[in-house]
């Protein structure tokens, strides 16, 4: 074999990092947004159940929409994406319940599923809100090596385009949250002051990355923007304890009131819509629900033929 | 018995005292406990120059804090100043990568070793009639500074950027490699949130100049600069290990030019000098030299400070120190000069507050930054609030459980969660609701107080020839704390439409007459 200099060395070696970096930097896949999938959700059924025992409300819940089989394949990776945004304890309830949080990856990894990540981009520090919400510590005592709790990788955001995004043409995105098969979006029925309330389809603002105040401007067309981005498989809010005043951040226990209530559906016009009767509002005046809705995102239809 | 393996004994404990130092270093930070599980600040509870700005300031001495400073102190009087050659991680660090700046042609004079008393005694002066100057030159602020503010920040930019890479890249067999060694850099290497602060630069320069000065002479900042060194070499005056032969024998005069600290001269051995790095036992042709517990030096074994010197540094600390402090208030005027929570009234602040940078370190949301003249000349390097670059996490007690000398004070949960840091006022021109007429309220989305300190009031508003109604914040002022999510999370371009002026702070002595 013909031994190299070290000039031919140098210069070969550039052609390799040039030729390698030239390949890196093509987007091979721009990976679009999803499409809308108003047709398969618009008719889907609407659980809610009520009951004090978190595991058994939850099973109760899947269970009239056909146990989580019909959502979760055997060998899926799966998101399990609660709302983790602030510091506060589960008694605050500012987070996604950590037992609702536990019992939904349970049934996933009953289901078969592969993988279950759980994330969430955070408010107040991303340590403090894993520790202090419960969450970081009830999915690690699942002890599983299917079951990851991580914190988001600052690089692993790519910038779409949006296709008809009416407020947002182009955002940035968590891959990790598109690239895997079921999305299953676990927010928390809060007060929220710019967009009245927080649920499924603003917990959605979890899996984005750049300047997130932006989106206030014109939160319902962003947050419909964005949710035509992300697709939820299952929307499962939880309502076992709701925050009626100073959301989303809350902080006091007489701003919590205890519903003990789930609502769950394939459709997160649907569920958002039920939730917001929790807070004595109807659906229509809340923004976010009627954009996703006209934005044909779900169905803001609340009529008894829908209730499973 | 005698000592050929101490030398080894030696480099072996500065090795371990740096690599131990360095990993409170990365322990600074949260991991998982609204407590830190380890004295992370010890190097300054160990400092003996922290315990003298503390004694000197106003109020009671921080014995609680500050007494492994005063048995430092202790030890060093029975046997010298084993710290500088031993512990101290600066010395550790002049000794270790020194020899790579290579010898200058300046020839190193004797007289210059009398520079170091004179600052320490110029700036106790100081700091008995007001101004504490001890922490610009304290060798442990100056060496954790430049770990804080110039070395973690570019070792994780670096770091980072080759990560970020070759994620993005996919280099075949490089790749993979990178990637499997990114959980392990997280996890125990890397801050969380990618550490950047303000003076990274200059904190550079002070660290290279020092190292720089090894070209005239081994330890030349140990030798002639140090304050450090020449507190604890007037304690060790009267220590008790003496050397055998004391002064340089007429056979060899080896020990003239190999002494690292040049402690030993054609008369004595010069104990306040002396580091006991145990070199000259070990080098030594004739195995002659050896380390005893033994009696009082005398005389001729110590650095003449002389009278005019003494009293000349002493009046020059007292006469700079009133004149810095005549100066009109600083912090009355300017409205953005906010401290940590907890932080003791600014002039007492000053005077304790020994510029270590630890609080900074550990700032969880990275909110604390060293001031280059915003707090005076005296406040170099004391921590500011900046809120646009970080907020104060509600929460969090970190700052106060690191501070070594009380300056920033140890506050429970519920004290801190009332401390109030300024409030935080609207810039009307600029803020979206008043400016424009547009939606926004991302800071009272944030707003941490467990009532709100800002709330919201739907008005209807007239923009151009449209009637719009809008949610427009205001602010309660008896609910504000300070913290500053709302002017970080102001989501406007450039500075911050809601901005934290220190208006209102506890710390703040109030003026009953308005």
């Amino acid at each position: 074999m013909a031994r190299m200099d070290r000039r031919e060395f140098v210069r070969r070696s550039l052609h390799v990092a040039a030729v390698s970096s030239a390949v890196g930097s093509v987007p091979l896949l721009d990976l679009l947004s999803f499409p809308a999938r108003a047709a398969e959700s618009g008719g889907a059924k609407l659980a809610v159940r009520k009951g004090k025992d978190i595991p058994a409300l939850i099973a109760e819940t899947f269970g009239a929409l056909g146990g989580i089989e019909t959502f979760v394949k055997r060998g899926e990776t799966v998101v399990v994406k609660p709302n983790i945004g602030w510091d506060r304890t589960v008694e605050q309830g500012a987070n996604t319940h950590p037992l609702v949080v536990r019992a939904v990856i349970e049934h996933c990894l009953e289901a078969g599923a592969k993988d279950v990540r759980v994330f969430d981009r955070t408010c107040n520090d991303p340590r403090r809100c894993y520790v202090q919400s419960g969450i970081q510590e009830a999915v690690e005592g699942m002890k599983s090596e299917r079951v990851r709790i991580e914190h988001m990788d600052r690089r692993a955001y790519r910038d779409l385009d949006i296709v008809n995004g009416k407020d947002l043409t182009r955002w940035s995105f968590y891959q990790p949250a598109l690239d895997a098969d079921r999305f299953i979006n676990l927010p928390v029925a809060k007060h929220h002051g710019i967009s009245t309330l927080t649920l499924g389809m603003k917990n959605i603002m979890g899996v984005i990355g750049g300047n997130r105040g932006r989106l206030h401007q014109n939160i319902a067309e962003s947050l419909a923007d964005i949710n035509s981005v992300v697709h939820s498989t299952l929307t499962l809010v939880d309502a076992t304890r709701i925050l009626v005043a100073n959301g989303p951040q809350g902080g006091r226990l007489e701003d919590v009131r205890v519903l003990d209530t789930l609502i769950a559906s394939a459709d997160i016009v649907a569920a958002d819509a039920y939730a917001a009767t929790l807070f004595g509002h109807r659906p229509e005046d809340i923004p976010t629900i009627v954009a996703g809705a006209r934005r044909g995102l779900g169905s803001l239809d609340l009529s008894p033929g829908r209730m499973a | 018995m005698r000592f050929p393996a101490l030398r080894h004994v030696r480099m072996a404990c500065q090795l371990f005292c740096l690599l131990a130092f360095l990993w409170l270093f990365l322990q600074t930070e949260y991991r998982g406990s609204d407590t830190l599980r380890y004295p992370v600040s010890l190097l300054f509870r160990i400092d003996p120059l922290a315990a003298l700005a503390d004694a000197l300031a106003p109020g009671a001495f921080g014995w609680r804090l500050l007494w492994p400073a005063l048995l430092l102190l202790a030890l060093t009087a029975l046997f010298g100043r084993f710290f500088c050659g031993w512990i101290c991680p600066l010395g550790t660090t002049l000794d270790g990568v020194g020899k790579l700046v290579g010898r200058g042609r300046i020839s190193p004079r004797s007289a210059w070793r009398r520079i170091k008393y004179s600052l320490l005694l110029a700036m106790t002066a100081a700091a008995l009639f007001g101004v504490q100057l001890f922490g610009l030159l304290d060798p442990l602020s100056i060496f954790l500074r430049s770990l804080t503010f110039s070395f973690n920040p570019a070792f994780n930019l670096v770091a980072n950027t080759v990560f970020d890479f070759f994620y993005q890249h996919s280099v075949p067999l490089v790749s993979p490699l990178v990637n499997g060694s990114y959980d392990f850099f997280r996890d125990h290497l890397l801050a969380f949130h990618p550490p950047a602060y303000e003076l990274a630069l200059p904190t550079l320069a002070i660290f290279l100049g020092i190292l720089l000065l090894e070209r005239v002479e081994r330890r030349f900042w140990c030798k002639n600069l140090c304050p450090l060194g020449a507190l604890l070499g007037l304690c060790s005056r009267h220590s008790l290990v003496k050397r055998v032969p004391a002064k340089v024998c007429d056979d060899c005069r080896r020990c003239l030019s190999e002494c690292r600290s040049g402690a030993v001269t054609e008369t004595a051995h010069c104990r306040d000098e002396c580091l006991l790095c145990f070199d000259c036992s070990g080098f030594c042709p004739a195995n002659r030299v050896v380390f005893i517990l033994g009696s009082r030096p005398t005389a001729a074994g110590r650095v003449d400070l002389t009278r005019r010197g003494l009293v000349t540094s002493l009046a020059a600390g007292a006469l700079v120190a009133p004149v810095a402090g005549s100066a009109p208030n600083l912090w009355n005027r300017d409205p953005y000069l906010l401290r940590p929570p907890g932080s003791l009234a600014e002039a007492e602040f000053l005077r304790r507050c020994i510029r270590c940078g630890e609080c900074m370190k550990v700032c969880i949301g990275g909110a604390l930054h060293p001031a280059l003249l915003q707090a005076g000349l005296s406040g170099f390097y004391t921590p500011l609030l900046m809120p646009r670059i970080g907020y104060c996490e509600f929460n969090c007690t970190l700052c106060g459980q690191v501070c070594p000398t009380g300056a920033i004070g140890l506050l429970n949960l519920a004290e801190k969660q009332k401390a109030v840091i300024g409030i935080a006022v609207f810039d009307t021109d600029r803020c979206l609701p008043f400016a424009r007429g547009e939606e926004c309220l991302v800071c009272e989305e944030h707003c941490p107080t467990g009532e709100k300190a800002i709330v919201f009031d739907e008005r209807e508003v007239l923009v151009g020839t449209e009637m719009r109604r809008l949610k427009v914040p205001r602010l309660i002022k008896p609910r504000c704390v300070g913290c500053g999510i709302c002017e970080t999370r102001c989501p406007l371009e450039g500075a911050s439409a809601i901005r934290v002026i220190n208006e209102g702070e506890s710390r703040r002595a109030r003026d009953l007459w308005t």
